[in-house]
């Protein structure tokens, strides 16, 4: 993948993929693929596991991009999973869609809901941002629980989904497991590497002077914003598919953005690599010591702590200093050669 | 007459919300620092108080004779141990520190504690009310308004004419203009929590008085006292004071309406306060 | 005169990637006057910011009365007697006038330096700074804000004044009336280390100059001696001098 500017004077190659790269990509469309086939060769319920786990790593990718890239805090982005979700019911349940189609329809809620969400909150601070994301959770959670169609406090359940096979409901899963990831790591990956990413990280590096070389700061907020409001709602439609029920506390859980966040900031923020990590280490801790319950937060909470004061670069970060092997290369490497033909 | 009822009730809420606000306003415009365990730490201040309360048998008022020093120390410690390692240009670390610190202390209370709800018995006071014009007005509640303005009043008095007030503003206007005249910006800022969170113990007495206090509480707390920050504009005391009788009316006009639109009428003035002036009510433009 | 009461050795000093002094040697004696002169960008303030603990430096760089002080935070400096007049002036916004020189008057009552100066004796200096006591700083004329700039430096009580570009932006008539006060604090025996773009007047204020030309030294003599043409050679450079 290496892109060659023929140039008078010596031949200058943009290199922009590298070996360990290489080899994660294939990674990459083999697990997208496993995804997609988990039906011939999964059971149910390491379907419902992994189908977690994907939920995990996409609800992350989205919260790094944000934080990790476009410099939004957000402790509120659960306000796009539950709102997709109820969407998603909505559609389905009260108005018979099929349920497949509905879940894409609704994507559209979010898309929207972010627009004058962004338009209000972008007016704060850094630090109040995050806060004010919060609000907005808040507000929909408060909504949903006195919206008489939506079955205010008691919630909803995808009773349609009963039509449908066992086996096609886990095929179903699977392709949508697959095309979220493919969506939220893939799409974030491509969009990365496209102009936008070279603004995006010139933008996370010094606002000031990325605006000063002509990048559209606010204009790259804003989209990168919507975009993971789409993000993020696409994972609650999935996720609350396969639950069949969805209610307000439970659809705006502030537990999605706790775990964004250690996911994040422990695996190490702005990289992919440090979401795939972050979530690995988090699904393993909840497996193991999930029973623990508060205890166990107790330590997922200093662990935050403790990288915020010592490692800001998490997990990631400790590694890529020591090995330059990264596996979703973003950077460009100019290679001059100096012989010319 | 239901309405004005509604609104010295709302009146009196805002004096507890005040209390809240005024240490987040403070560490705001000092620092440009949001503390996430701000209301963590009301809750944990509170239970330390039941507890001391019902092991050693102490009155409200004994009890916040021994928690505004222990609260002091606490945001001190706090400062000290993980926001002076934070603090700066960048938002991120010091919201990420603060968020990890509040899910721990969730988790932390939740264990020594239970999810159980309790409150602090009051002696009586709780209970007392006074009658005039018709509308029951409670004693405590009216306490409460009574040491928000004592407590706002002394704040803005302490910024404006103390040494350390002068410090403090220096070091928020710009720190190190501030340290080329020989101020420690880390002390004044750990003197500056030391005094959020100060207020918070008065807070912590009262809150376990006049309702119930549970390990999960504290979100609530926090978006309640940023609301009224930002409703009343940033850097002022003032503001904070009354960005909180604002919420607190709103609270109880839209509680009379619903129960259900109580909570959700003071979003919608905040949501509202953010679209047509991001400044806030007392804010300069 | 006796020994320095400052002195750098070798001060190297950079912001990130980007090294801006390459190894400075200055002094400076009790008393004294000197005048850092050089074109934009060859270090002038970044050679205050280094002395003052604005950036960081290694220990044994920056000496003060046989001491090895550098990297020393800022506020300490200032308890040692080191204060600043920073570039831009850096008033404290919404605070008055008088607030504005109270911080520092706390802080030296604080730090328990004594010395001569004071709120009268200001006013005697500025006499406008008394008429504006109650004034929020913003809304000050630039000369009016550089007054209170040098008079919050001055009751820090220092014994090592710096100054970086006072007279920067003002009217002629302004900053004749602010470097009038020059003499009045060299009288308290308080050595002044000036910044300055304007040659002529860093000649005129100074007992000494450095000539500073990307991040290095390139002339340093007594300014009665130094000649123009030395001058414009040091501060262009050789090669460019001969262009």
């Amino acid at each position: 993948m290496a892109l060659t500017a023929t140039l008078p004077g010596p031949r200058l190659t943009v290199q922009r993929q590298t070996r360990s790269g290489r080899i994660a990509l294939v990674l990459f469309v083999v697990a997208v693929i496993g995804l997609a086939a988990m039906p011939f060769w999964a059971k149910t319920g390491t379907i419902r596991m992994v189908l977690e786990l994907c939920c995990y790593i996409a609800v992350a990718q989205m919260w790094n991009m944000l934080a990790g890239y476009a410099g939004l805090v957000s402790v509120g982005q659960q306000a796009f999973m539950g709102a997709t979700g109820y969407a998603l019911f909505v559609l389905a349940q009260t108005f018979g869609i099929n349920p497949f189609i509905a879940i894409f329809l609704s994507l559209l809620v979010p898309a929207v809901l972010a627009v004058p969400c962004y338009l209000l909150l972008h007016r704060l601070d850094g630090p109040y941002f995050a806060i004010g994301t919060w609000v907005v959770a808040e507000v929909f959670r408060l909504v949903a629980s006195n919206m008489g169609w939506l079955n205010a406090g008691a919630g909803m359940s995808l009773s349609v989904m009963k039509e449908y096979s066992a086996f096609e409901r886990n095929l179903a899963m699977s392709l949508l497991c697959a095309l979220m990831i493919l969506v939220t790591i893939g799409g974030s990956y491509w969009f990365l590497r496209s102009r936008y990413g070279l603004a995006l990280i010139a933008m996370r590096d010094n606002p000031v002077a990325a605006a000063s070389q002509g990048v559209n700061v606010k204009r790259l907020r804003f989209m990168i914003y919507v975009a993971a409001a789409v993000g993020c709602g696409f994972v609650g439609a999935v996720y609350f598919m396969a639950q069949l029920r969805i209610n307000p506390p439970s659809a705006f859980d502030p537990m999605w953005s706790n775990l964004a966040i250690f996911i994040v900031m422990v695996g190490g923020i702005a990289s992919i690599e440090g979401v795939l990590i972050g979530t690995l280490i988090y699904f393993i801790a909840d497996r193991y010591f999930g029973e623990y319950g508060a205890s166990y937060f107790v330590v997922l909470g200093v662990m935050t702590v403790l990288v915020a004061l010592y490692a800001r670069g998490g997990i990631w970060g400790m590694v890529s200093k020591r090995w330059d092997a990264p596996w979703f290369p973003i950077r460009r490497h100019l290679i001059i050669t100096k012989d010319m033909p | 007459m239901q309405w004005f009822d509604a609104l010295v009730q709302g009146v009196l809420l805002g004096g507890m919300y005040a209390q809240y606000a005024l240490g987040m306003a403070l560490m705001f415009g000092v620092m440009k620092i949001v503390n996430v365990s701000h209301g963590d730490l009301v809750i944990l201040l509170s239970l330390v108080g039941i507890s001391l309360s019902s092991s050693f048998g102490l009155g409200p008022f004994t009890v916040m004779v021994a928690l505004v020093p222990l609260a002091l120390g606490l945001g001190w410690l706090l400062q000290k141990a993980i926001l002076n390692k934070v603090v700066g240009e960048d938002p991120l670390p010091s919201l990420i520190a603060t968020f990890g610190l509040s899910l721990a202390l969730q988790n932390l209370m939740l264990q020594i504690w239970s999810a159980n709800s309790r409150s602090l018995p009051g002696g009586g006071i709780e209970s007392k009310s006074i009658q005039i014009g018709g509308i029951y007005i409670g004693l405590l509640p009216v306490i409460v308004l009574v040491f928000a303005v004592a407590l706002t009043w002394g704040l803005d008095l302490m910024l404006k004419r103390s040494r350390f007030g002068r410090a403090l503003r220096a070091a928020a206007a710009d720190v190190e203009a501030a340290a080329m005249t020989g101020i420690n910006p880390r002390r004044v800022y750990a003197s500056a929590t030391a005094i959020a969170v100060g207020i918070l113990g008065f807070a912590a007495v009262f809150q376990s008085l006049r309702s119930t206090v549970a390990p999960a509480d504290g979100g609530a707390q926090l978006i309640y006292a940023f609301e009224a920050v930002i409703i009343g504009g940033m850097g002022s005391v003032w503001g904070a004071f009354i960005g909180s009788m604002v919420l607190g009316v709103t609270q109880a006009l839209g509680f009379r309406i619903d129960p259900g639109f109580g909570v959700l009428a003071g979003h919608l003035v905040f949501l509202l306060v953010l679209a047509t002036r991001p400044q806030g009510l007392f804010g300069k433009a | 005169m006796s020994g320095p009461i400052l002195s750098t050795h070798g001060l190297i000093a950079r912001y990130g990637d980007f090294q801006a002094l390459y190894g400075i040697d200055f002094e400076i004696a009790a008393g004294e006057a000197v005048a850092l002169i050089g074109a934009n960008g060859a270090g002038k303030s970044t050679f205050l910011r280094a002395v003052m603990g604005l950036l960081p430096v290694a220990p044994d760089m920056v000496r003060m009365e046989g001491s090895n002080i550098g990297g020393t935070a800022t506020d300490r400096m200032v308890q040692m007697g080191v204060a600043i007049v920073p570039e831009g002036r850096r008033l404290f916004a919404g605070m008055s006038v008088e607030d504005n020189l109270r911080v520092a008057i706390d802080q030296a009552e604080r730090l328990g330096r004594k010395g001569g100066w004071s709120l009268p004796r200001l006013h005697d200096l500025f006499p406008i700074l008394k008429e504006k006591a109650r004034t929020p700083v913003q809304s000050l004329s630039g000369g009016q804000q550089q007054m209170v700039s040098i008079g919050r430096a001055l009751l820090c009580q220092p014994r090592l004044l710096l100054c970086d570009e006072i007279s920067l932006g003002l009217a002629p008539k302004v900053i004749r009336e602010i470097y009038a006060a020059l003499p009045e604090v060299r009288a308290q025996g308080t050595s002044v280390i000036l910044v300055e773009q304007d040659v002529g007047l860093a000649k005129q204020a100074s007992d000494r100059l450095y000539c500073l030309l990307e991040g290095r030294v390139t002339l340093t003599g007594r300014s009665i001696e130094v000649t123009r043409d030395a001058i414009s050679q040091a501060y262009f450079g050789g090669s460019h001098a001969v262009v």
